[in-house]
């Protein structure tokens, strides 16, 4: 498994991780509403993050088949699935609370740079015990 | 004015964020053209790239359709 594929395996765990403790806060907390817009919110984050892998991969392959870039990243994409998010949001604000789906959408970002984090002190590890 | 202030803030922060993508990209293209082994790492340290880069453009969409 090349080192690309992964910190995608490593990066899907921790937001399924995250995921199912906000699921756990909704079914068992007080703070429904809130919950509700961080579940929504880390949806929608983690449909960003996939997109964003794939694609990244995608022209990866790209840019080694033919030597040139043939295919876009998604960022237009990622962005209106964040607006489809807040709007949801705005229209349903009995259910979903504002903020917490604000949180949400950033949650795959600060994921990646947790992750990122992770694997330095890991090799700083590897390195001083070598 | 409220629509006009959001269409600002996004317009703005795509900007930055396009300038930003197309550094790191362009970099990225070139890196793998001359070592295609290298194509893991590469794509790696992109993808970390392009990933914080995006955050600031939909930070501004989320707060411009909160404001608007």
């Amino acid at each position: 498994m090349s080192e690309y594929e992964s910190m995608v395996r490593r990066q899907r765990k921790w937001m399924l991780y995250l995921l199912s403790i906000l699921v756990l806060g909704a079914g068992f907390t007080p703070y429904t509403r809130v919950f509700n817009g961080l579940i929504l919110g880390t949806a929608i984050s983690f449909y960003n993050l996939w997109l964003l892998q794939r694609k990244t991969d995608a022209f990866g392959k790209s840019v080694v088949d033919t030597g040139a870039a043939r295919s876009g990243l998604g960022v237009f994409s990622r962005l209106a699935s964040a607006a489809i998010g807040v709007l949801l949001a705005l229209r349903y604000q009995e259910i979903f609370h504002i903020m917490g789906v604000a949180i949400g959408i950033l949650s795959s970002y600060l994921i990646i740079l947790f992750d990122m984090i992770l694997e330095i002190i890991k090799q700083k590890k590897k390195v001083k015990e070598s | 004015m409220g629509a006009l202030a959001a269409a600002i803030a996004v317009g703005l922060a795509a900007l930055g964020a396009g300038v930003g993508n197309g550094m790191i990209v362009s970099r990225t293209v070139e890196g793998i053209a001359r070592q295609p082994e290298l194509r893991g790492q590469l794509q790696t340290t992109m993808f970390i790239g392009v990933g914080l880069v995006e955050a600031m453009p939909i930070i501004a969409v989320v707060i411009a359709l909160m404001v608007m």
